[in-house]
């Protein structure tokens, strides 16, 4: 079967985040296994886990996924009359597990709402679905206006601005690079993630660092809005110790031929303005998609566990996994 | 970490079982002579140096007395400044204010001899310990399983008696004398306390030979699970930090950042390394020195520098691998000294800081300063690389071997149980089972 066609399926539906869309199509994968054995099962499993991450360009949360449906798989009670019974098991708390995690975000929102106060102004970033349910939430409640940002280069800020509008609440994008400007006038930042990694920090859309730096700078409380299931194991030193960075990033192009070089410094210099000779896209090649956010600049992380700092994820994590 | 490899220790040496008794005696008095010979020319010497000879037989240093002379002194000076005793007094007062500061760390505290039934091996052990020929936290702790083993094998029970009961307290004045040489570490600690819990649970109704050989058993499991398998666990994790092209930046000399540079080479990674070292103990020219412990060419390439050049080494590394010698509840690491000079330093240059270090050598203490708990190093082994003399009047020289690297310095401490932030050092306990540490 063609896992990655089957992560792609269940991630048509709206509601379903890139981390469950893994489990599921390892809920799927592992029914349709013919694996006779636990060992087969779990060597299956993590073949299927490497395609996905192999076929996606940003494999962070793709990998919180799989990690936790296939530690869960290594620690399930496994004490079924057969194992194809075992693995009708598995299926089915897979998808249990998968119908659980999407009331999670209604649980963030209820954590999270407390913390926006009346009449507050809040900067958001990018698109994300905890965030436009918590927003929403805190709408009903209270008067809230949002700042968000264009979200460069995907540009999802627009869409949030779309569906804040609809919604009736105040909202304006700001540009990427105006984040300083707006701050002042901002009560809180409340950003999505991609994951969050065991040093407590988050990975998101790239340009939560830069909010989160002036925030900090500004004195602003940066709240980060993750469901558990995306709590990673993982601990990236810089941001350069990320699996999503590569080669390619940030790298210069190559140098100009030394001909081209003289011809040009010979013909005359344009007199008016410059000529845009690099688009958007081959911008947007060159850059990351993702950064990492330090947890020291982090005030708390809301989770379906609890409101956390950060210190406490990595509590969690390490009582997690480490045992 | 340990000029002598502590596994090698019973080889070097003609084992303690095959001496004679007449080389055991020839042992112990050596080491009697030694214990009595240090007091007067070594001991004595750093604290009163700067006494004139008639001052040093009036007034043998100790906290009680310093106490009252510097009262004293306080109270003469009021006086009459200007009296030749007066100024006598007051050099004695400055001086002793010193060591009342001071006085608490621990120097080793030279006793009269050898009290008690002291096995040969652990007399031999403490004299290693003392001339820092076996030092390094690993090194020593193993270096104690090991000979503790042997002690356990050459004990029998006397009548009257179960082992369960009885073996401790034939172990507690062979620990208290380890202690004498030097003050015991917290890894020592650590696998003392769990011999104990082993010993207290051992069966009561096995033969004596065979819960002989279940506690050796135990103490090589310790060492294997804790120490060596923990190494190779953070030896891949830690080589999983470092890149092609990455400089590596590492202070003194730490068996396991040692391990993980060599590991990661192996697997073909090409990094160079910086190499700070610092007074007193300059550990790390022993490695260099040491051709068995060099890769084979090409070699790392590598640059070595004392600690005040660090400033303008620092900017060159994109990492500092550090190594422990015990770390606390709250995050602090607790290591050689200089260790929290360049963590600081990484961290204000935004170096991501690594502390390498295995989980038996968590310790459940708090620690807010290096001042609370340290230990001296016996200037008497160091002073060669001292550029004074130590003859100057009011001179003292402190040489303390460790210092407390707050949590906030450190970027994460890499564990057998994973990369962990210093801030949750404190879960690893319940995530590993209250049972193990």
């Amino acid at each position: 079967m063609d896992i990655w066609a089957t992560y792609q399926r269940k991630l048509e539906d709206v509601q379903i985040s890139p981390p469950l869309a893994a489990i599921l199509a390892l809920v799927d994968l592992c029914a349709t296994s013919t694996a006779g054995t636990m060992f087969e099962l779990v060597k299956a499993l993590n073949e299927g886990s490497d395609s996905l991450k192999q076929h996606s360009p940003n494999p962070i949360s793709i990998n919180a996924g799989c990690e936790l449906f296939i530690a869960f798989v290594t620690l399930f009670p496994h004490d079924s009359a057969s194992f194809s019974d075992l693995k009708m098991e598995l299926v089915k708390q897979g998808e249990i597990y998968v119908r659980q995690a999407l009331t999670y975000r209604r649980k963030i929102g209820e954590l999270a709402v407390d913390f926006i106060k009346d009449d507050s102004v809040i900067l958001t970033h990018s698109y994300s679905r905890v965030v436009m349910e918590t927003l929403l939430l805190a709408h009903r409640s209270k008067r809230i206006s949002v700042f968000v940002t264009e979200a460069r280069p995907r540009g999802l800020g627009v869409k949030t601005a779309d569906a804040l509008t609809a919604a009736g609440i105040p909202c304006t994008v700001i540009l990427d690079s105006a984040v300083a400007y707006a701050m002042d006038k901002v009560d809180c930042v409340l950003v999505g993630s991609e994951a969050v990694v065991e040093s407590g920090g988050l990975i998101n859309a790239v340009g939560s660092l830069n909010i989160a730096i002036i925030a900090k700078a500004a004195n602003k409380p940066f709240y980060a809005l993750a469901e558990s299931y995306k709590f990673h194991r993982l601990f990236p030193l810089s941001q350069y110790d990320l699996p999503s960075h590569n080669p390619r990033i940030l790298s210069f192009p190559p140098p100009i031929e030394r001909d081209t070089v003289l011809a040009s410094s010979t013909s005359p210099i344009p007199s008016s303005g410059y000529e845009v000779f690099i688009t958007q896209e081959e911008i947007a090649k060159n850059n990351p998609d993702v950064d990492y956010t330090r947890p020291d600049l982090i005030s708390l992380v809301f989770s379906d566990i609890g409101s956390l700092t950060p210190g406490g994820v990595s509590a969690y994590l390490v009582g997690m996994f480490a045992g | 970490m340990a000029t002598e490899t502590p596994t090698s220790t019973p080889g070097s040496q003609p084992s303690q079982k095959s001496m004679t008794k007449a080389e055991r005696r020839e042992l112990q008095e050596k080491q009697r002579a030694a214990k009595l010979a240090q007091p007067a020319d070594t001991l004595n010497k750093p604290k009163s140096k700067p006494k004139p000879p008639a001052a040093q037989k009036k007034y043998p240093p100790g906290p009680a007395e310093a106490n009252i002379s510097s009262a004293d002194a306080f109270r003469s000076h009021t006086k009459d400044a200007t009296s030749a005793p007066a100024m006598d007094s007051l050099a004695e007062a400055s001086k002793s204010r010193s060591l009342r500061i001071f006085s608490h760390f621990g120097l080793p505290k030279h006793g009269p001899g050898v009290k008690g039934d002291i096995h040969p091996c652990i007399v031999r052990l403490a004299l290693q310990f003392s001339e820092f020929k076996i030092c390094g936290a690993n090194a020593r702790c193993i270096a104690t399983l090991i000979a503790f083993k042997t002690v356990i094998q050459d004990y029998q029970t006397p009548p009257n008696n179960t082992l369960s009961r009885h073996l401790m307290t034939h172990l507690s004045p062979q620990i208290t004398h380890l202690v004498s040489a030097r003050p015991m570490s917290v890894t020592m600690g650590n696998a003392i306390r769990q011999l104990k819990l082993e010993i207290s649970g051992s069966d009561i109704d096995m033969p004596e030979q065979d819960a002989k050989d279940l506690l050796c058993q135990k103490i090589d499991d310790y060492i294997r699970d804790r120490i060596i398998i923990a190494d190779e666990v953070i030896q891949d994790l830690a080589c999983t930090k470092i890149k092609d092209g990455d400089t590596i930046l590492t202070y003194a000399r730490s068996s396991v950042v040692e391990k993980v540079l060599l590991s990661a080479y192996k697997q073909g990674k090409r990094f160079s390394v910086i190499v700070v070292d610092s007074r007193p103990l300059l550990e790390v020219s022993w490695t260099l020195s040491d051709d068995s412990l060099l890769p084979p060419p090409p070699p790392i390439p590598c640059t070595y520098a004392l600690l005040p050049a660090l400033p303008s080494l620092i900017t060159e590394a994109t990492c500092v691998m550090l190594g422990a010698h015990s770390l606390h509840s709250n995050g602090a690491v607790f290591s050689r000294a200089g260790t929290a000079l360049v963590a600081m330093m990484a961290k204000q240059h935004s170096v991501p800081v690594l502390v390498c270090c295995e989980t038996y050598k968590s310790s459940e203490g708090v620690m807010l300063d290096g001042f609370s708990k340290n230990e001296l190093a016996p200037s008497h082994l160091f002073r060669t690389t001292l550029p004074i003399s130590p003859q100057g009047a009011n001179l003292e020289i402190l040489n303390p071997l460790y210092d407390l690297t707050p949590p906030s310095c450190i970027t994460a401490v890499v564990t057998e149980v994973g990369l962990i932030p210093p801030s949750s050092i404190s879960s690893i306990p319940t995530a590993l089972g209250k049972i193990n540490l």
